[in-house]
Protein backbone atom coordinates (compact mmCIF):
# COMPACT_ATOMS: atom_id res chain seq x y z
CA UNK A 1 0.00 0.00 0.00
CA UNK A 2 1.40 3.41 -0.68
CA UNK A 3 1.10 6.65 1.47
CA UNK A 4 -1.68 9.12 0.46
CA UNK A 5 -1.12 11.33 3.12
CA UNK A 6 2.12 12.42 4.71
CA UNK A 7 2.66 15.02 7.24
CA UNK A 8 5.79 16.12 8.84
CA UNK A 9 6.67 18.15 11.99
CA UNK A 10 3.63 20.34 11.53
CA UNK A 11 3.22 23.63 13.46
CA UNK A 12 -0.13 26.42 12.85
CA UNK A 13 -0.94 29.20 14.77
CA UNK A 14 -4.01 31.57 13.34
CA UNK A 15 -1.41 34.31 14.66
CA UNK A 16 1.56 35.37 13.48
CA UNK A 17 4.01 34.78 16.74
CA UNK A 18 0.51 33.82 18.81
CA UNK A 19 0.08 30.54 20.66
CA UNK A 20 0.58 27.15 18.39
CA UNK A 21 -3.04 25.53 18.05
CA UNK A 22 -1.23 22.54 16.59
CA UNK A 23 2.44 21.38 17.70
CA UNK A 24 4.53 19.38 15.93
CA UNK A 25 2.36 16.91 14.30
CA UNK A 26 3.91 13.88 12.14
CA UNK A 27 2.14 11.27 10.80
CA UNK A 28 1.16 8.80 7.53
CA UNK A 29 -1.81 7.93 6.41
CA UNK A 30 -1.84 4.89 4.11
CA UNK A 31 -3.97 4.33 1.04
CA UNK A 32 -7.40 3.18 1.71
CA UNK A 33 -7.01 3.43 5.41
CA UNK A 34 -10.42 4.20 7.52
CA UNK A 35 -8.63 6.92 9.77
CA UNK A 36 -10.54 8.76 12.75
CA UNK A 37 -8.35 11.93 13.79
CA UNK A 38 -9.54 12.18 17.71
CA UNK A 39 -8.91 14.64 20.67
CA UNK A 40 -11.43 16.96 22.82
CA UNK A 41 -12.66 20.10 21.80
CA UNK A 42 -10.69 22.66 21.03
CA UNK A 43 -7.56 20.59 20.53
CA UNK A 44 -6.98 21.19 17.12
CA UNK A 45 -8.22 18.56 15.07
CA UNK A 46 -10.89 20.96 12.59
CA UNK A 47 -7.88 23.51 12.11
CA UNK A 48 -5.51 20.02 11.40
CA UNK A 49 -8.15 18.90 8.39
CA UNK A 50 -8.25 22.64 7.23
CA UNK A 51 -4.86 22.39 6.53
CA UNK A 52 -5.02 18.77 5.12
CA UNK A 53 -7.18 20.21 2.09
CA UNK A 54 -5.74 23.27 2.03
CA UNK A 55 -7.78 26.26 3.32
CA UNK A 56 -4.80 26.88 5.83
CA UNK A 57 -1.32 26.72 5.47
CA UNK A 58 0.96 25.69 8.52
CA UNK A 59 3.03 27.91 10.07
CA UNK A 60 5.95 25.36 10.04
CA UNK A 61 6.41 21.79 8.62
CA UNK A 62 5.07 20.63 5.56
CA UNK A 63 1.66 18.63 3.97
CA UNK A 64 1.83 16.20 1.03
CA UNK A 65 -1.15 15.09 -0.02
CA UNK A 66 -0.66 12.36 -2.71
CA UNK A 67 2.89 14.02 -3.30
CA UNK A 68 1.55 17.34 -3.78
CA UNK A 69 1.03 19.75 -1.87
CA UNK A 70 -3.01 20.30 -0.30
CA UNK A 71 -4.37 23.55 -2.52
CA UNK A 72 -2.93 21.44 -5.93
CA UNK A 73 -4.98 18.62 -5.70
CA UNK A 74 -8.39 19.39 -4.81
CA UNK A 75 -9.63 17.39 -7.83
CA UNK A 76 -9.02 14.16 -6.17
CA UNK A 77 -10.45 14.29 -2.49
CA UNK A 78 -13.75 15.03 -1.12
CA UNK A 79 -14.68 17.24 1.51
CA UNK A 80 -17.81 16.52 3.86
CA UNK A 81 -17.98 20.23 5.97
CA UNK A 82 -19.91 19.95 9.84
CA UNK A 83 -21.83 22.58 8.94
CA UNK A 84 -22.68 24.18 5.69
CA UNK A 85 -23.65 27.74 7.23
CA UNK A 86 -25.78 28.83 4.54
CA UNK A 87 -28.70 30.56 4.83
CA UNK A 88 -31.85 27.93 5.09
CA UNK A 89 -33.82 29.64 2.81
CA UNK A 90 -31.64 29.41 0.14
CA UNK A 91 -33.63 28.44 -3.26
CA UNK A 92 -31.94 25.47 -4.55
CA UNK A 93 -32.72 21.64 -5.22
CA UNK A 94 -30.53 18.80 -4.46
CA UNK A 95 -30.43 17.97 -7.57
CA UNK A 96 -29.71 21.49 -8.84
CA UNK A 97 -26.53 22.00 -5.79
CA UNK A 98 -24.99 18.43 -7.13
CA UNK A 99 -25.32 19.36 -10.85
CA UNK A 100 -23.43 22.78 -10.04
CA UNK A 101 -20.70 20.90 -8.13
CA UNK A 102 -19.99 19.19 -11.09
CA UNK A 103 -21.62 20.69 -14.30
CA UNK A 104 -20.20 17.59 -16.30
CA UNK A 105 -21.46 15.02 -14.66
CA UNK A 106 -25.03 13.59 -15.58
CA UNK A 107 -28.44 13.33 -13.92
CA UNK A 108 -28.45 9.48 -14.40
CA UNK A 109 -25.61 9.51 -12.74
CA UNK A 110 -25.78 11.43 -10.19
CA UNK A 111 -29.18 10.15 -9.73
CA UNK A 112 -27.42 6.64 -9.39
CA UNK A 113 -25.28 8.19 -6.33
CA UNK A 114 -28.45 9.54 -4.51
CA UNK A 115 -29.73 5.72 -5.06
CA UNK A 116 -26.68 4.22 -3.86
CA UNK A 117 -27.26 6.62 -0.60
CA UNK A 118 -30.86 5.67 0.00
CA UNK A 119 -31.50 9.96 -0.89
CA UNK A 120 -33.28 9.46 -4.76
CA UNK A 121 -36.47 10.69 -3.21
CA UNK A 122 -35.03 13.84 -1.76
CA UNK A 123 -33.43 15.11 -5.31
CA UNK A 124 -36.54 17.81 -5.88
CA UNK A 125 -36.18 18.63 -2.30
CA UNK A 126 -35.02 22.57 -1.09
CA UNK A 127 -31.56 21.99 0.16
CA UNK A 128 -32.58 24.10 3.76
CA UNK A 129 -35.84 21.58 4.23
CA UNK A 130 -33.25 18.76 4.44
CA UNK A 131 -32.65 17.39 8.07
CA UNK A 132 -28.53 17.33 9.31
CA UNK A 133 -28.82 13.73 8.29
CA UNK A 134 -30.41 14.16 5.11
CA UNK A 135 -27.99 17.28 4.38
CA UNK A 136 -24.60 14.64 4.93
CA UNK A 137 -25.63 12.39 2.93
CA UNK A 138 -26.53 15.22 0.10
CA UNK A 139 -22.84 16.07 0.55
CA UNK A 140 -21.41 12.93 0.99
CA UNK A 141 -22.92 12.56 -2.72
CA UNK A 142 -21.34 15.83 -3.42
CA UNK A 143 -17.75 14.71 -2.43
CA UNK A 144 -18.01 11.10 -4.41
CA UNK A 145 -19.68 12.60 -7.24
CA UNK A 146 -15.78 13.97 -7.99
CA UNK A 147 -14.22 10.46 -7.98
CA UNK A 148 -12.41 11.23 -4.67
CA UNK A 149 -9.36 9.19 -4.20
CA UNK A 150 -9.59 10.81 -0.21
CA UNK A 151 -12.76 11.54 1.10
CA UNK A 152 -12.64 14.18 4.53
CA UNK A 153 -15.53 14.56 6.83
CA UNK A 154 -15.46 16.59 9.87
CA UNK A 155 -17.19 15.76 12.76
CA UNK A 156 -20.06 13.41 10.52
CA UNK A 157 -21.87 12.41 13.99
CA UNK A 158 -22.40 15.77 15.68
CA UNK A 159 -26.34 16.28 15.40
CA UNK A 160 -26.98 12.75 14.16
CA UNK A 161 -29.20 10.16 16.75
CA UNK A 162 -27.74 7.19 17.73
CA UNK A 163 -29.26 4.81 15.41
CA UNK A 164 -28.08 7.84 12.20
CA UNK A 165 -24.79 7.44 13.47
CA UNK A 166 -24.68 3.20 13.16
CA UNK A 167 -26.46 4.05 9.94
CA UNK A 168 -23.51 6.44 9.16
CA UNK A 169 -21.11 4.22 9.97
CA UNK A 170 -22.04 1.61 8.29
CA UNK A 171 -22.22 3.58 4.94
CA UNK A 172 -19.01 4.61 5.39
CA UNK A 173 -17.71 1.02 5.02
CA UNK A 174 -19.76 0.60 2.18
CA UNK A 175 -18.50 3.52 0.60
CA UNK A 176 -14.99 2.92 1.25
CA UNK A 177 -15.98 -0.78 -0.46
CA UNK A 178 -17.41 0.28 -3.40
CA UNK A 179 -15.47 3.50 -4.22
CA UNK A 180 -12.30 2.56 -3.45
CA UNK A 181 -11.35 5.77 -1.16
CA UNK A 182 -8.99 6.35 1.92
CA UNK A 183 -11.58 7.94 4.67
CA UNK A 184 -10.01 10.33 7.21
CA UNK A 185 -12.78 11.86 9.98
CA UNK A 186 -12.63 14.43 12.39
CA UNK A 187 -14.62 13.15 15.64
CA UNK A 188 -14.51 14.10 18.98
CA UNK A 189 -16.09 10.48 19.61
CA UNK A 190 -13.88 7.71 20.52
CA UNK A 191 -16.27 5.01 21.57
CA UNK A 192 -16.61 4.14 17.73
CA UNK A 193 -12.96 4.26 17.12
CA UNK A 194 -12.27 0.66 17.34
CA UNK A 195 -14.95 -0.49 15.58
CA UNK A 196 -14.48 1.22 12.31
CA UNK A 197 -11.03 2.68 11.97
CA UNK A 198 -7.93 0.80 10.86
CA UNK A 199 -6.07 4.12 11.85
CA UNK A 200 -6.76 6.51 14.98
CA UNK A 201 -4.57 9.63 14.86
CA UNK A 202 -4.70 11.26 18.54
CA UNK A 203 -4.30 15.18 19.23
CA UNK A 204 -4.42 17.79 21.55
CA UNK A 205 -2.70 20.37 20.45
CA UNK A 206 0.19 18.22 20.13
CA UNK A 207 0.68 14.95 18.64
CA UNK A 208 -0.28 12.03 21.41
CA UNK A 209 -0.82 9.07 19.04
CA UNK A 210 -0.90 6.86 15.88
CA UNK A 211 -1.49 3.92 14.43
CA UNK A 212 -4.30 0.90 15.40
CA UNK A 213 -7.07 1.34 17.81
CA UNK A 214 -5.79 -1.68 19.29
CA UNK A 215 -2.45 -0.65 19.72
CA UNK A 216 -3.02 3.04 20.56
CA UNK A 217 -6.01 2.83 22.76
CA UNK A 218 -5.01 2.81 25.70
CA UNK A 219 -6.33 4.24 29.26
CA UNK A 220 -3.59 6.43 29.23
CA UNK A 221 -4.20 8.31 26.14
CA UNK A 222 -7.82 8.55 26.69
CA UNK A 223 -7.08 10.20 29.97
CA UNK A 224 -4.70 12.38 28.59
CA UNK A 225 -7.17 13.20 25.99
CA UNK A 226 -9.96 13.33 28.07
CA UNK A 227 -9.55 13.65 31.54
CA UNK A 228 -9.53 11.07 34.29
CA UNK A 229 -13.45 10.21 34.35
CA UNK A 230 -13.62 9.25 30.73
CA UNK A 231 -14.24 5.57 29.89
CA UNK A 232 -14.45 3.73 26.66
CA UNK A 233 -17.96 1.47 25.73
CA UNK A 234 -17.28 -0.81 22.47
CA UNK A 235 -19.68 -0.57 19.89
CA UNK A 236 -20.42 -3.38 17.24
CA UNK A 237 -21.50 -2.41 14.20
CA UNK B 1 -49.73 52.95 -22.46
CA UNK B 2 -48.72 52.74 -26.37
CA UNK B 3 -49.48 56.57 -26.50
CA UNK B 4 -46.72 57.33 -23.49
CA UNK B 5 -44.00 55.24 -25.07
CA UNK B 6 -44.88 57.68 -28.49
CA UNK B 7 -43.20 60.32 -26.29
CA UNK B 8 -39.11 60.36 -26.52
CA UNK B 9 -38.63 60.86 -22.32
CA UNK B 10 -40.63 57.73 -21.44
CA UNK B 11 -38.98 55.75 -24.14
CA UNK B 12 -35.86 56.32 -22.52
CA UNK B 13 -37.04 55.82 -19.34
CA UNK B 14 -38.73 52.73 -20.30
CA UNK B 15 -35.64 51.32 -22.02
CA UNK B 16 -33.37 52.46 -18.54
CA UNK B 17 -36.09 50.42 -16.28
CA UNK B 18 -35.96 47.12 -18.72
CA UNK B 19 -32.22 47.14 -19.11
CA UNK B 20 -31.66 47.73 -15.50
CA UNK B 21 -34.40 45.29 -13.90
CA UNK B 22 -32.92 42.17 -14.43
CA UNK B 23 -29.59 43.88 -13.54
CA UNK B 24 -30.47 44.18 -10.50
CA UNK B 25 -32.58 41.25 -10.01
CA UNK B 26 -29.75 39.03 -10.90
CA UNK B 27 -27.17 40.58 -8.56
CA UNK B 28 -30.01 41.01 -6.00
CA UNK B 29 -30.68 37.27 -5.94
CA UNK B 30 -26.95 36.74 -5.00
CA UNK B 31 -26.90 39.48 -3.11
CA UNK B 32 -29.32 39.07 -0.90
CA UNK B 33 -28.43 35.05 -0.15
CA UNK B 34 -24.85 36.52 0.58
CA UNK B 35 -26.70 38.92 3.40
CA UNK B 36 -25.33 41.97 1.51
CA UNK B 37 -27.80 44.23 1.82
CA UNK B 38 -26.15 46.69 3.86
CA UNK B 39 -23.17 46.59 1.54
CA UNK B 40 -24.77 47.75 -1.26
CA UNK B 41 -26.74 50.39 0.66
CA UNK B 42 -23.59 51.39 1.70
CA UNK B 43 -22.27 51.96 -2.03
CA UNK B 44 -25.18 54.01 -2.96
CA UNK B 45 -24.82 56.51 -0.27
CA UNK B 46 -21.27 56.79 -0.42
CA UNK B 47 -21.08 57.38 -3.73
CA UNK B 48 -22.29 60.55 -3.46
CA UNK B 49 -18.62 61.33 -3.10
CA UNK B 50 -18.08 60.65 -6.30
CA UNK B 51 -20.98 62.98 -7.39
CA UNK B 52 -19.52 65.87 -5.38
CA UNK B 53 -15.65 65.00 -6.64
CA UNK B 54 -17.60 65.18 -10.12
CA UNK B 55 -19.18 68.21 -9.55
CA UNK B 56 -15.96 69.87 -8.65
CA UNK B 57 -13.89 68.75 -11.15
CA UNK B 58 -16.93 69.23 -14.01
CA UNK B 59 -17.10 65.80 -15.31
CA UNK B 60 -20.44 64.11 -15.53
CA UNK B 61 -21.54 63.30 -11.56
CA UNK B 62 -22.52 59.52 -13.32
CA UNK B 63 -19.16 58.87 -14.20
CA UNK B 64 -17.82 60.31 -10.63
CA UNK B 65 -20.16 57.76 -9.38
CA UNK B 66 -19.38 55.05 -11.21
CA UNK B 67 -15.16 55.44 -10.45
CA UNK B 68 -16.21 56.39 -6.76
CA UNK B 69 -18.50 53.04 -6.31
CA UNK B 70 -16.27 50.63 -7.67
CA UNK B 71 -13.22 51.82 -5.87
CA UNK B 72 -15.54 51.88 -2.68
CA UNK B 73 -16.68 47.98 -3.07
CA UNK B 74 -12.99 46.78 -3.68
CA UNK B 75 -11.51 49.06 -0.50
CA UNK B 76 -15.11 47.33 1.60
CA UNK B 77 -14.29 43.85 0.51
CA UNK B 78 -9.93 43.92 1.38
CA UNK B 79 -11.12 45.51 4.44
CA UNK B 80 -13.79 42.80 5.24
CA UNK B 81 -11.05 40.31 4.33
CA UNK B 82 -8.03 41.81 5.82
CA UNK B 83 -8.91 43.84 9.15
CA UNK B 84 -10.74 41.11 10.73
CA UNK B 85 -13.35 43.44 11.13
CA UNK B 86 -17.28 42.79 11.07
CA UNK B 87 -18.54 43.15 7.81
CA UNK B 88 -21.57 45.80 8.91
CA UNK B 89 -18.71 47.66 10.66
CA UNK B 90 -16.51 47.90 7.63
CA UNK B 91 -19.94 49.21 5.57
CA UNK B 92 -20.79 51.24 8.04
CA UNK B 93 -16.94 53.32 8.28
CA UNK B 94 -16.89 53.66 4.18
CA UNK B 95 -20.57 54.54 4.12
CA UNK B 96 -20.72 57.10 6.41
CA UNK B 97 -17.26 58.61 5.44
CA UNK B 98 -17.87 58.52 1.70
CA UNK B 99 -21.36 60.41 2.71
CA UNK B 100 -19.43 63.17 5.24
CA UNK B 101 -16.84 63.56 2.30
CA UNK B 102 -19.33 64.07 -0.12
CA UNK B 103 -21.64 66.24 1.92
CA UNK B 104 -18.43 68.78 2.83
CA UNK B 105 -17.26 68.62 -0.72
CA UNK B 106 -20.86 69.55 -1.95
CA UNK B 107 -21.11 72.41 0.93
CA UNK B 108 -17.66 73.99 -0.81
CA UNK B 109 -19.79 74.53 -3.91
CA UNK B 110 -21.79 77.83 -4.16
CA UNK B 111 -25.22 77.93 -5.28
CA UNK B 112 -28.01 74.87 -5.57
CA UNK B 113 -27.05 71.15 -6.76
CA UNK B 114 -29.67 69.64 -9.48
CA UNK B 115 -27.29 67.23 -10.29
CA UNK B 116 -27.19 66.04 -6.35
CA UNK B 117 -30.70 65.96 -5.54
CA UNK B 118 -31.37 63.84 -9.03
CA UNK B 119 -28.78 61.51 -7.58
CA UNK B 120 -30.44 61.61 -3.97
CA UNK B 121 -33.76 60.94 -5.30
CA UNK B 122 -33.27 59.14 -8.90
CA UNK B 123 -35.00 61.09 -12.06
CA UNK B 124 -35.74 57.95 -14.31
CA UNK B 125 -37.70 60.40 -16.49
CA UNK B 126 -34.63 62.29 -16.76
CA UNK B 127 -32.61 59.75 -18.68
CA UNK B 128 -30.47 60.57 -21.17
CA UNK B 129 -29.64 58.16 -24.39
CA UNK B 130 -25.86 59.00 -23.22
CA UNK B 131 -27.28 57.34 -20.21
CA UNK B 132 -28.82 54.36 -21.76
CA UNK B 133 -26.07 53.22 -23.68
CA UNK B 134 -23.63 53.35 -20.57
CA UNK B 135 -26.33 51.46 -18.41
CA UNK B 136 -26.89 49.30 -21.17
CA UNK B 137 -23.19 48.48 -22.12
CA UNK B 138 -22.54 48.11 -18.46
CA UNK B 139 -25.58 45.73 -17.86
CA UNK B 140 -24.96 43.34 -20.81
CA UNK B 141 -21.36 42.99 -19.86
CA UNK B 142 -21.86 42.15 -16.20
CA UNK B 143 -25.03 39.75 -17.09
CA UNK B 144 -22.77 37.89 -19.69
CA UNK B 145 -20.45 37.61 -17.20
CA UNK B 146 -22.56 36.51 -14.21
CA UNK B 147 -24.47 34.09 -16.70
CA UNK B 148 -20.48 32.37 -17.19
CA UNK B 149 -19.69 32.28 -13.73
CA UNK B 150 -23.65 31.18 -13.12
CA UNK B 151 -22.42 27.74 -10.71
CA UNK B 152 -19.49 29.35 -9.48
CA UNK B 153 -20.83 32.45 -7.96
CA UNK B 154 -24.52 29.79 -6.53
CA UNK B 155 -21.45 27.90 -4.99
CA UNK B 156 -19.60 30.51 -3.47
CA UNK B 157 -23.01 32.27 -2.18
CA UNK B 158 -23.98 28.72 -0.23
CA UNK B 159 -20.71 28.20 1.05
CA UNK B 160 -16.93 29.92 0.33
CA UNK B 161 -15.14 26.91 1.83
CA UNK B 162 -16.95 24.36 0.13
CA UNK B 163 -16.61 26.39 -3.42
CA UNK B 164 -12.49 26.52 -2.66
CA UNK B 165 -12.51 22.80 -1.90
CA UNK B 166 -14.89 22.37 -5.40
CA UNK B 167 -12.13 23.84 -6.81
CA UNK B 168 -13.14 27.49 -7.54
CA UNK B 169 -11.11 30.70 -7.49
CA UNK B 170 -13.07 32.22 -4.50
CA UNK B 171 -11.17 35.12 -4.13
CA UNK B 172 -11.02 36.47 -7.33
CA UNK B 173 -15.12 36.19 -8.53
CA UNK B 174 -15.64 37.12 -4.86
CA UNK B 175 -14.14 40.89 -5.57
CA UNK B 176 -15.74 40.27 -9.22
CA UNK B 177 -19.09 40.35 -7.84
CA UNK B 178 -18.19 43.34 -5.22
CA UNK B 179 -17.05 45.22 -8.13
CA UNK B 180 -20.22 43.63 -9.84
CA UNK B 181 -22.38 44.87 -7.17
CA UNK B 182 -20.84 48.11 -6.59
CA UNK B 183 -21.15 48.86 -10.72
CA UNK B 184 -25.02 48.19 -10.23
CA UNK B 185 -25.99 49.77 -7.34
CA UNK B 186 -24.49 52.90 -8.71
CA UNK B 187 -26.07 52.36 -12.63
CA UNK B 188 -29.26 52.13 -10.07
CA UNK B 189 -29.18 55.03 -8.54
CA UNK B 190 -28.83 57.37 -11.43
CA UNK B 191 -32.56 55.83 -12.08
CA UNK B 192 -34.04 55.36 -7.92
CA UNK B 193 -31.54 57.62 -6.08
CA UNK B 194 -28.81 56.51 -3.56
CA UNK B 195 -32.09 56.04 -0.47
CA UNK B 196 -34.27 53.83 -2.66
CA UNK B 197 -31.67 51.88 -4.99
CA UNK B 198 -30.79 49.01 -2.89
CA UNK B 199 -34.74 48.11 -2.87
CA UNK B 200 -34.71 46.98 -5.83
CA UNK B 201 -31.75 44.62 -5.29
CA UNK B 202 -33.66 43.52 -2.35
CA UNK B 203 -37.81 43.68 -2.51
CA UNK B 204 -37.57 41.42 -6.32
CA UNK B 205 -35.51 38.39 -5.20
CA UNK B 206 -37.29 38.45 -1.55
CA UNK B 207 -40.70 38.20 -3.08
CA UNK B 208 -39.12 35.48 -5.57
CA UNK B 209 -37.80 33.22 -2.53
CA UNK B 210 -41.20 33.08 -1.36
CA UNK B 211 -42.42 31.28 -4.16
CA UNK B 212 -39.25 29.83 -5.78
CA UNK B 213 -38.66 26.13 -5.21
CA UNK B 214 -35.41 25.64 -7.63
CA UNK B 215 -32.54 28.35 -8.10
CA UNK B 216 -33.89 29.24 -11.68
CA UNK B 217 -37.07 29.99 -10.88
CA UNK B 218 -36.08 32.01 -7.96
CA UNK B 219 -33.98 34.23 -10.74
CA UNK B 220 -36.34 34.32 -13.14
CA UNK B 221 -39.35 35.06 -10.68
CA UNK B 222 -37.00 38.11 -9.11
CA UNK B 223 -36.43 39.17 -13.18
CA UNK B 224 -40.43 39.19 -13.37
CA UNK B 225 -41.44 40.98 -10.45
CA UNK B 226 -38.47 43.53 -10.97
CA UNK B 227 -39.85 44.11 -14.33
CA UNK B 228 -43.48 44.52 -12.63
CA UNK B 229 -42.14 47.02 -10.25
CA UNK B 230 -40.74 48.69 -13.24
CA UNK B 231 -43.42 48.91 -15.72
CA UNK B 232 -46.07 49.66 -13.20
CA UNK B 233 -44.30 52.40 -10.57
CA UNK B 234 -43.08 54.09 -13.90
CA UNK B 235 -46.42 54.09 -15.17
CA UNK B 236 -48.47 55.34 -11.98
CA UNK B 237 -46.16 57.74 -11.20
CA UNK B 238 -46.34 59.23 -14.60
CA UNK B 239 -50.32 59.45 -14.37
CA UNK B 240 -50.68 60.14 -10.94
CA UNK B 241 -47.66 62.57 -10.77
CA UNK B 242 -45.62 61.07 -8.53
CA UNK B 243 -41.84 60.73 -7.77
CA UNK B 244 -40.55 58.13 -10.16
CA UNK B 245 -38.07 56.42 -7.84
CA UNK B 246 -40.85 55.94 -5.23
CA UNK B 247 -43.09 54.49 -7.66
CA UNK B 248 -41.46 51.71 -8.41
CA UNK B 249 -40.17 50.94 -4.96
CA UNK B 250 -43.74 50.62 -4.09
CA UNK B 251 -44.83 48.87 -6.50
CA UNK B 252 -42.28 46.33 -5.37
CA UNK B 253 -43.73 46.54 -2.06
CA UNK B 254 -46.86 45.83 -3.16
CA UNK B 255 -46.06 43.07 -4.84
CA UNK B 256 -44.20 41.31 -2.40
CA UNK B 257 -46.99 41.94 0.50
CA UNK B 258 -49.50 40.53 -2.02
CA UNK B 259 -47.49 37.07 -2.61
CA UNK B 260 -46.75 37.22 0.99
CA UNK B 261 -50.44 37.51 2.14
CA UNK B 262 -51.34 34.86 -0.77
CA UNK B 263 -48.50 32.77 0.17
CA UNK B 264 -50.02 32.40 4.21
CA UNK B 265 -53.63 32.22 2.78
CA UNK B 266 -52.72 29.16 0.88
CA UNK B 267 -50.40 27.22 3.40
CA UNK B 268 -53.39 28.31 6.01
CA UNK B 269 -56.09 26.29 3.59
CA UNK B 270 -53.24 23.58 3.35
CA UNK B 271 -53.15 23.37 7.12
CA UNK B 272 -56.57 22.86 7.13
Amino acid sequence: MSTVIKVENLSFSYKNGGNFVLNNISFQIEQNAMVMIIGPNGSGKTTLLKILIGLLNPNKGSVSILEEKPDKIRDKVGYVPQKLGFDKTFPITVLEFLKFSHPTISSQSIIKILKNLNIKKLQKSLLGELSGGQLQRVLITKALLGEPMILFLDEPVSGIDIGGEQNFYQLMREIQKDYNVTIIMVSHEINMVSSIATQVICINKTMLCSGTPEKVITPKIIKELYGENVSLYKHHC
Amino acid sequence: MIELLQMEFMQRAFIAGMVLAPLLAVLGSFMTLRKLSFFADGIAHASLLGVAIAIIIGILPFIGALIIGILLGITMYFLEKYSKLASDTVVGIVFTTGMALGIILVSLQPGYQPELISFLFGNILAVTWADIWTITALSFGILLIVYIFFRQFILISLSKEMAWTSGIHTKYLDLLFYIFLSLAVVLGVKLLGIILVSALLIIPPVTSKLIARSFYSYVLFAIIFAFISFIVGLFTSYYLDLPSGASIVVSATIIFVFILLARSFIFSKKKL
